[in-house]
């Protein structure tokens, strides 16, 4: 019962003499039907980036499919049928580069593992060959997660995360992780410049010789900032409503399209396929 | 006229704090007005914003008595979150306050929290964007921006829901001469959009002409209260005795050129100079990689140079490059007369940063000075016992570093430099955030390190400092049509 | 949802006199983005030490993953501990370096792992209010098990790499010969290592706290 009335609250303050079209107008603004896009195409020069992604939740099923396939022993070729299909929507978010970089990975991992090193006659490839038999079996996890990590904007994760219903306070802490890690390697980089100036710990070797030293150097600062950084950004947060107790809604929206059951539909296809047996 | 401040003898101690941050104040303030909230530091201007935005006591604990009435909301009871749609902050430092990364999800945060439907929270962010003209950085990290871009979004952000009420907290101690103009603007246009606006400040010039009324605070109390036009009239003398910075930064800015164009013409003294540039260019490569090149500058023993222009002028890089900490772009930095490598020059000199937080590593002011240091040789020691005596930090010497005070804390950078025997001494704007009274100690430490033979340069942008304190002024910007970008 | 008032909290501050206001029992949104910094720190010293773990150990990669990390994390856990002091807390920042793993591209074991085993370490701070040294240091060797999970394929998914050994014409013996090795031996190396790093790292933490922190006035 207290989470609604702030709401009703806000819906009445926020009238004021100001903006007064702003509400008013919203219901049928026809330039502005709610996507993410509509801010972006407006500013020109800016990363005006059509967003060709997957939504969230797809990214997410997808990573599972790739943990699946280690769960039940997927043949070779539905591996390098499914790592195909898991290349596809990079190459559409346009990161050719880190596209052709898993796939020369896995090819060239995959041709390893298909040697026979005692036909060569060096037995000690065996152990080259079993590493990257393993480590071909991890890639299909690699490739999705640099999926879901490097096309997903902040805010599209925390709505996503908000639509499945995770706990805020599992949110809040996320969206402070992905503002945090800038700073953080700022900070270092601010330290080792301090350190550098009172000549201590100057250079790599200088780090490696006293570890325990150097990592008290570099930690104890960091940590004295983080500290005065929660502060701050909870002053911030607090009084721009983050603590509110009602519905909050996104900005961006997502949702599943089409497109986005069909990704589902098609990894789905060679896994049940495998697991019954069809492909060998 | 309805008064949208109304406290009746407010009283707050903070939680592990022995005494109160403000005592008895009664106070109301109209709908429309801008407050000025003034005093030196730790007088109470800052505890009393928190007290007008609800964040006291709702985030910060403590023991509240009085009454406290915020647009019309009790704030002892009313969540904070109620008063968000109403009152919109501003706070200090530019870096800590965006919650987001981006500057558009930053501006929508507010609008979500309290739950609008997403075309309207469109709506808004393009009406605020066009308002403050921060259309071309939506899409930009804000980890990216400027100090001033980034006040400028956390303006922005904190109008987002068209607030009645705007507690600016200090928000112009980390910006420059432009970056403030800019502020100025806003919140002069704010102010005609009807909103009241409360700041607690220490550079007051930039308000002249915003202010309605200005409140002196001076130990947890109102000492004094003006109206505008009584304020503006006070004689430099007088507001300087209140511990008040400068109202007219014309003399200094005057005094500045002044000095300015004496370094210009001042070219060959005599003596080698413990640093030199020739032909220097500076910069970085990547993406927002830029170049520029930087007129013959000579820096000698005694000098306190003060290095002034806009923020992206180069200040920080040439900073950067006079300290080795990266290499020129080209040219040379001559080091007692020789061509020194970047390796060669950290050695000597020695850069105060901005948030000295980071180079602060012992567990006692002693141990920092020590830092490095052969600690069983009484030569040390004694040294050491000397510099403490000089900075005035003997009283401290068993303490933590970081338990010190800001000034406090500079100085026990400054005593690590000297401990060194570094002869150029770098101060990254020291006066940053700080009062009259802290602003001169810092000047007489200036003086007092020049006196002592060493070469002091610092960058900033404060007025008062660079006018009263600085023996030369060398403004990068205003040879900057040398300069290149390549972005 | 983290409500501010719920009848709890409104029940504490009931206690002390009306217009004294202090910090409650609940997770609040100031906790909350403590943990995210504290979470965000964690996961860097989590890469960093996948780095080292990689550097030292080669393809073998994240063997020593959890170890190295226990050993350079514990000023972090021990000031979040001191921090908060309230239940919760090293949970959320288990549960959110968990998700942060798997949608990196860990195996979803990680997850669990890093739910599991952060509330226990949870459960056991708890015990010792959040004060008590020697409770501190075993919950925070409990919790550095929860950094197992990216390395936990390498033996619960034996089966499926002998399968894809098999598959790819590997010779049986050989196999067999491999997995002996790395079976056993390197699992109680590896797990014995968290343990001794944990406490070192732990014990390291503590000292730091001791040395700086609290002299600092910090906790």
């Amino acid at each position: 019962m207290r989470s609604s009335l702030p709401v009703e609250h806000t819906a009445s303050t926020t009238l004021t003499p100001i903006q007064p079209p702003v509400v008013s107008m919203t219901p049928g603004a026809p330039t502005y039907s709610g996507t993410a896009d509509d801010c972006s195409t407006e500013q020109p020069g800016h990363h005006i980036r059509a967003v060709r992604t997957l939504d969230p939740r797809t990214k997410l099923f997808l990573l599972l499919t790739a943990n699946l396939m280690l769960f039940f022993h997927v043949t070779v070729t539905t591996q390098i049928i499914l790592v195909t299909i898991f290349l596809i929507p990079l190459v559409v978010a346009g990161r050719w580069k880190l596209t052709l970089n898993f796939a020369l990975t896995y090819a060239v991992l995959t041709g390893l593992g298909f040697l026979d090193p005692d036909a060569l006659g060096v037995p000690w490839l065996h152990v080259i060959s079993a590493l990257a038999v393993g480590c071909t079996m991890m890639l299909p996890c690699f490739i999705t997660g640099a999926y879901a990590f490097t096309t997903t904007s902040p805010s599209e994760f925390i709505c996503a995360m908000r639509r499945m219903h995770v706990p805020e306070s599992v949110v809040i802490p996320c969206v402070v992780v992905i503002r945090f890690f800038p700073t953080i390697a700022e900070d270092y980089r601010q330290i080792r410049n301090a350190m550098a100036l009172r000549g201590i710990a100057a250079g790599g070797w200088g780090l490696v010789r006293n570890p325990a030293q150097s990592l008290e150097y570099i930690l104890i600062p960091l940590l004295m900032n983080a500290t005065n950084v929660a502060q701050d950004l909870s002053v911030a947060a607090v009084t721009k409503g983050l603590g509110h107790t009602g519905m909050h809604t996104s900005r961006t929206q997502i949702r599943l399209r089409i497109i986005d059951w069909l990704a589902m539909i098609v990894v789905l296809i060679p896994l049940v396929l495998d697991i019954a047996g069809v492909i060998q | 006229m309805t008064a949208d401040v109304y406290s009746n003898n407010v009283s707050f101690t903070y939680e592990h704090a022995d005494e109160p941050a403000l005592i008895d104040i009664t106070l109301s303030i109209a709908s429309g007005q801008c407050i000025v909230l003034c005093g030196a530091s730790g007088c109470g201007k800052t505890t009393y914003s928190r007290i007008v935005n609800g964040l006291i006591p709702q985030f910060f604990h403590g023991e509240c008595s009085g009454a406290q009435r915020t647009c019309g909301l009790d704030t002892a009871i009313e969540p904070i979150d109620g008063l968000t749609p109403l009152v919109g902050s501003v706070f200090q430092n530019p870096k800590t306050q965006y919650f987001n990364a981006k500057v558009i999800d930053e501006l929508s945060f507010p609008a979500e929290n309290m739950g609008l439907p997403p075309e309207a929270i469109n709506k808004r962010i393009a009406k605020t964007a066009r308002r403050f003209s921060i259309e071309p950085l939506l899409n930009r990290s804000i980890f990216h921006l400027s100090g001033g871009q980034k006040q400028r979004i956390a303006l922005a952000a904190a109008t987002m829901l068209s607030p009645r009420l705007l507690v600016l907290d200090e928000p112009t101690s980390n910006l420059d001469a432009v970056a403030i103009e800019k502020m100025r603007e806003l919140v002069a246009q704010l102010k005609a959009a009807g909103m009241t606006i409360v700041v607690a400040e220490h550079r007051l010039a930039w308000l002249n002409g915003i202010a309605d009324r200005y409140l002196v605070f001076d130990n947890g109390r109102i000492a004094h209260e003006y109206e505008a036009a009584e304020f503006l009239a006070l004689s430099p003398g007088c507001i300087g005795a209140m511990g008040l910075r400068a109202l007219d930064l014309q003399p200094y800015r005057q005094r500045i050129a002044q000095l300015e164009s004496q370094t210009a013409s001042s070219f060959s003294e005599s003596p080698t100079p413990l640093l030199s540039t020739r032909n220097l260019s500076i910069g970085y490569r990547g993406r927002d990689g830029f170049t520029r090149t930087i007129p013959d500058l000579d820096f000698h023993a005694g000098q306190i140079i003060g290095l002034m222009g806009h923020n992206g002028c180069g200040k920080t890089t040439l900073v950067r490059t006079l300290t080795g900490l990266i290499k020129p772009a080209s040219g040379t930095v001559l080091l007692n007369g020789k061509p020194a490598k970047p390796r060669e020059l950290t050695r000597a000199g020695f850069l105060v940063m901005q948030d000295v937080n980071y180079q602060l590593f012992s567990d006692s002011v002693r141990e920092e000075l020590l830092l490095g240091l052969d600690e069983s040789d009484p030569a040390n020691t004694k040294h050491c016992n000397q510099v403490l005596e000089d900075l005035d930090l003997t009283r401290f010497a068993d303490r933590h570093p970081m338990s010190l005070s800001g000034g406090q804390k500079q100085r026990v950078a400054i005593g690590s430099a000297l401990m060194c025997g570094k002869d150029l001494i770098i101060l990254d704007e020291p006066t940053s955030g700080l009062d009259r009274y802290h602003m001169e100690h810092v000047g007489e430490l200036l003086r007092q390190l020049a006196a002592q033979g060493k070469t002091v340069l610092v960058v900033t942008h404060d007025e008062e400092l660079a006018a009263g304190w600085c023996t030369d002024i060398i403004n990068l910007e205003h040879n900057e049509d040398a300069s290149k970008t390549n972005s | 949802m983290t409500a501010p008032n719920s009848p709890e909290t409104n029940a504490q501050t009931a206690n002390q006199t009306a217009a004294k206001t202090a910090k409650t029992g609940k997770l609040e949104v100031s906790d909350l983005i403590t943990i995210g910094v504290f979470a965000a720190l964690y996961f860097v010293m989590v890469c960093v030490a996948t780095l080292v773990s990689t550097l030292f150990t080669g393809g073998f990669g994240s063997i020593f993953l959890p170890a190295i990390a226990a050993l350079i994390s514990g000023c972090v856990y021990m000031l979040l501990a001191a921090r908060l002091g309230k239940f919760g807390g090293i949970t959320v920042m288990g549960v959110v370096i968990g998700l942060f793993l798997f949608i990196s591209g860990h195996f979803v074991l990680s997850f669990i792992a890093s739910i599991v085993f952060p509330v226990i370490a949870d459960l056991i701070a708890k015990a010792g209010k959040y004060k008590s040294k020697a409770l501190l240091l075993a919950s925070y060797v409990v919790f550095s098990y929860g950094l197992t999970g990216p390395i936990l394929p390498l033996w619960f998914m034996k089966d499926a790499y002998i399968a894809s050994l098999q598959a790819r014409g590997k010779d049986a013996a050989y196999i067999d010969g491999v997995f002996a090795n790395i079976n056993t031996g390197t699992f109680i190396i590896s797990m014995a290592a968290i343990l001794v790093c944990a406490i070192v790292g732990g014990w390291f933490g503590q000292k730091m706290m001791k040395k700086h922190f609290v002299k600092a006035g910090i906790v």
